[in-house]
């Protein structure tokens, strides 16, 4: 078992370092550079030749790569070119809104979409059946934009229920200890606060939740359809335990697998940031600023928080594959 | 356990809807559709930070309410010379900065050599002190300013090595507002970030910044003038989404905002709650000819393209209520306008005519383009053929909501004349290094908004040979021309100037040397409950706010 943890660490090296190259280049050959973003449309050619000198960015890119490589093993991400913000500070703040948001948004999805899931593989063909299948196909179809929308206009505006710009309002204040809200406030005893930020967190969660709720209704139920057709279950059901133990204890059993694989894969894409839901719920987190940081050119965040939400989707699947070994022996003993 | 389950969502419910309730009436609440990037006025050109630092930061003049005419500010009264090289300020007793930092001479001296001497040991080189080379046209002795001085106290005497026009008047907006002299050494390079923020004189100090959610101010306790307003903290809250940002002023989370999307404004016309203030045009859409293009150096081809947009059909279409057709580049509201220029009509029979006369009867779809010597003069020799172009600017701005679709529409006018052209566009970085360096061939879209109200900032800009403004204004020469702008800009007295930028337009209007589009006025949203708000293209002041919401 540790030679294979040993192996999946190795193995993670090159993937960084391929990924950081890929990063590199991509951000570097497409058109445009930084010194518009910084000086805007009043800017010179002088002062822009200046800007690229003062950040390097007229050195030959191999060099320019192998400072970055040099500044990451000495764990400096460096400062923003835009605005001069230290990068690890930034991070500090947005990592936990993002991360708060996702596993808030893949919990749900998860609580939501197994059973559901489940429930239609017994029911195969049923008019419920039908009903989730529908719902799940309306979960990834429908555009993050027009439903996180419409949910602020009905339950922010309309209802006035819930509140729908940022993490909490201006008037409270949590001393950041995690940096999540919700942590954070329980911590201080402070209910008010928490009960501000849940609120917060309810419409943006709903809105990130329904595409990963939707495919993990849907694996679950082709996986359980699979698993349940399989002879020990007609087995199980022979030697006469009760139908709840069958379907979780030997059906849901064998099919976690898959169920795993796919909400790893969904973990490591929603940490990395929700481009779009942060942008309607004004969410500070990390995929809106790596997205303006791509427009603006701002090299250096785009370069290090790329590599460190690389690194993250890798640390993921790793974790996933250390539940594979968790829900199958089989695993384990191949290890 | 269900019981459990249930009545802890119930209560978190409860909880999230009680604050919901909590309202300060002296609280105003701006919804922003970006983040500042600096909270130091010389080390940004954004909007949104310009916005921001004027609540808080101010300069020797500032802008009447509403409109574009200075008053006295941090400077109570000044002289000049009468060969318009010598300024004396005398500068307001009794003020001091947030840090508590004397206003007096010396701090007024220090800011101007800070920003212009690049050996001042506060001139950080990661600032970039853009908007000081463009008022003065440059640092160190490239600049117009050549001393700075305290001659006493409270009095400054500025030397400058040519007389300017403008002088004054950039002594008002936001960028030349004073910051602590104290404040900027204690903090180095860390001035004006999140975590500092400004230290200034003005009605409002800074609190908090957090990137991406919301900057705070609140009253300067210590503040040396009345102010009209009622509001005592002011919050910048960060809404990406336009459609999201008008949800937040209808829930009354916001209490006013900007970029709305067009659809909504008929929204606010129809809910008492809600109301729309125009800012008026101080900007203009411009279409560029790139004079390397051979097919455009002819003045007939010009003006055949000129006639052949329906302006007035394009700003219908595609523009906010509030937008007007230009005619020229200075915009009516402001001196210098010249109304006596006529539009230029639509008529596409004409285009026609004079495109034949010109030597194209069927039109064309290529153009040749020729080279540019050293010096930056056009030459004869003819380096690419290449399709006719019409560049799209890739941004929306207040002056171009929709690059694109203007310039597909500009491109089956064109058409509808014989001229078979090509849309192209660029990432806007790289839009805009092309069009500094004149490599944007073909017709281009591009546009201004005003810094500072003085025609100068418009037809001074793109016309006077300083820095490299052949390249930039798509390599257009005219010796009249450009000698009449160093003349207007080098002398003091407006009543003197004004005829001078109206002259200039009729220049630019008779040799057709770019095509006037579209002055705009941006569109504010407000809860009806806050008054006292006077909208303003060059600067607007919260600390009128009169905040009714109870």
């Amino acid at each position: 078992m540790s030679r294979y943890l040993f192996r999946r660490t190795l193995e993670a090296i090159p993937t960084l370092l391929g990924t950081s190259v890929l990063i590199f280049a991509l951000i570097h050959f497409i058109p445009g550079d930084v010194t518009s973003a910084i000086l805007g449309e009043r800017a010179t050619e002088e002062a822009a030749a200046r800007i690229r000198a003062l950040y390097g960015l007229d050195r030959p890119l191999t060099e320019q790569y192998f400072i970055w490589m040099g500044n990451l093993a000495r764990g400096d991400f460096g400062e923003t070119i835009r605005g001069g913000i230290p990068i690890s500070l930034e991070l500090s703040r947005r990592f936990p809104a993002t991360a708060e948001l996702a596993l808030i948004a893949l919990f749900l999805a998860t609580l939501i979409g197994v059973p559901i899931g489940i429930i239609s593989s017994i029911h195969r063909n049923s008019l419920l059946d039908a009903v989730s299948m529908f719902g799940a196909l309306l979960g990834v179809s429908i555009p993050i934009f027009v439903l996180g929308l419409l949910l602020i206009f009905i339950f922010g505006v309309e209802l006035e229920w819930l509140d729908f710009v940022g993490r909490i309002d201006n008037d409270i204040s949590i001393p950041t200890i995690t940096g999540f809200y919700l942590i954070d406030s329980l911590l201080q005893g402070n209910l008010r606060a928490f009960g501000n930020a849940a609120g917060h967190l309810i419409l943006p969660a709903l809105t990130l939740m329904t595409v990963p709720l939707a495919t993990t209704a849907r694996i679950t139920r082709s996986t359980m359809l699979e698993v349940l057709g399989q002879d020990y279950i007609r087995t199980a059901h022979a030697k006469g335990l009760t139908r709840r133990a069958v379907i979780v204890g030997h059906g849901l059993r064998s099919a976690m697998l898959p169920i795993i694989t796919i909400i790893g894969l969904q973990m490591g894409g929603l940490l990395s940031g929700a481009v779009l839901t942060e942008t309607i719920f004004a969410w500070p987190g990390v995929g809106k600023w790596l997205f303006d940081s791509i427009v603006a050119r701002d090299y250096p965040i785009v370069q290090n928080v790329t590599l460190l939400v690389a690194g993250i989707y890798i640390l993921v699947n790793y974790l996933v594959d250390l539940l594979y070994a968790f829900a199958d022996p089989r695993v384990r003993v191949a290890a | 356990m269900k019981r459990v389950i249930s009545s802890v969502l119930f209560a978190v419910m409860l909880l999230a809807i009680a604050p919901a309730l909590a309202q300060d009436g002296t609280t105003f609440t701006w919804g922003t559709f970006g983040n500042p990037v600096s909270l130091d006025s010389m080390n940004t050109t954004d909007g949104i930070s310009f916005r921001v630092i004027t609540q808080g930061c101010e300069g020797l003049l500032r802008f009447d309410k509403g409109t574009t005419n200075t008053l006295p500010n941090l400077a109570t009264s000044w002289e000049t010379s009468e060969d318009g090289l010598t300024w004396v300020f005398q500068i307001r007793e009794g003020v001091s900065f947030h840090d508590g930092t004397p206003l007096n001479a010396e701090a007024v001296a220090w800011n101007f050599n800070r920003w212009g001497n690049t050996d001042h040991p506060e001139h950080f080189e990661e600032f970039i002190f853009t908007y000081y080379e463009y008022f003065y046209g440059g640092f160190d002795d490239e600049s117009v300013i050549a001393s700075v001085e305290a001659t006493g106290e409270y009095e400054v005497t500025f030397t400058l090595n040519a007389a300017n026009g403008v002088f004054l008047t950039n002594m008002a907006p936001t960028m030349t507002s004073l910051h602590s002299p104290t404040a900027v050494r204690e903090n180095g390079t860390a001035y004006g970030d999140p975590e500092v923020g400004f230290v200034c004189t003005g009605p409002y100090q800074f609190v908090e910044w957090l990137p991406d959610q919301r900057v705070v101010l609140e009253s300067n306790p210590n503040y040396w003038r009345e102010t009209e307003g009622n509001v005592d903290r002011v919050v910048f809250q960060v809404i990406p989404d336009n459609a999201a940002r008008f949800a937040a002023l209808r829930a009354g989370q916001i209490d006013g905002t900007e970029q709305i999307n067009v659809e909504d404004l008929d929204a606010i016309e129809m809910d008492d709650s809600l109301a729309i203030q125009m800012r008026p045009p101080l900007n203009i859409l411009y279409v560029a000819f790139n004079f390397r293009v051979v097919e455009l150096q002819d003045a007939r081809v010009r003006r055949a393209i000129s006639m052949a947009f329906d302006r007035e059909a394009i700003v219908e279409a595609f523009y906010p209520p509030g937008a007007v057709v230009a005619k020229t580049q200075v915009p009516p509201s402001l001196w210098g306008f010249n109304d006596d220029i006529p539009f230029e009509a639509y008529d596409p029979d004409g285009a026609r005519a004079l495109l034949a006369e010109a030597g194209y009867p069927d039109g064309f779809s290529t153009m040749t383009i020729v080279g540019a010597d050293e010096d930056g003069n056009v030459t004869d020799e003819v380096i690419d053929q290449r399709p006719f172009t019409i560049w799209y600017q890739p941004v929306v701005r207040p002056y171009n909501p929709d690059g694109q679709a203007i310039g597909e529409a500009m491109a089956s006018y064109l058409a509808d004349i014989g001229i078979d052209a090509t849309l192209e566009t660029r990432d806007w970085g790289e839009f805009l290094q092309l069009g500094r360096q004149g490599e944007l061939f073909g017709i281009y879209q591009l546009g201004w908004s005003a810094d500072t109200p003085d025609p100068d900032n418009f037809t001074g800009t793109f016309f006077i040979n300083t820095t490299n403004p052949l390249p930039r204004s798509g390599w257009y020469q005219n010796p009249e021309l450009d000698a009449l702008l160093k003349t207007a800009r080098a002398t003091s007295s407006q009543e003197a100037r004004e005829p001078m930028y109206q002259q200039a337009d009729q220049i630019l209007h008779d040799d057709v040397a770019r095509l006037w589009i579209a002055h705009t006025g941006v569109p504010l949203g407000f809860r009806s409950c806050i008054e006292g708000y006077y909208a303003n293209p060059v600067a607007e002041y919260y600390s009128t706010v009169v905040n009714n919401c109870g």
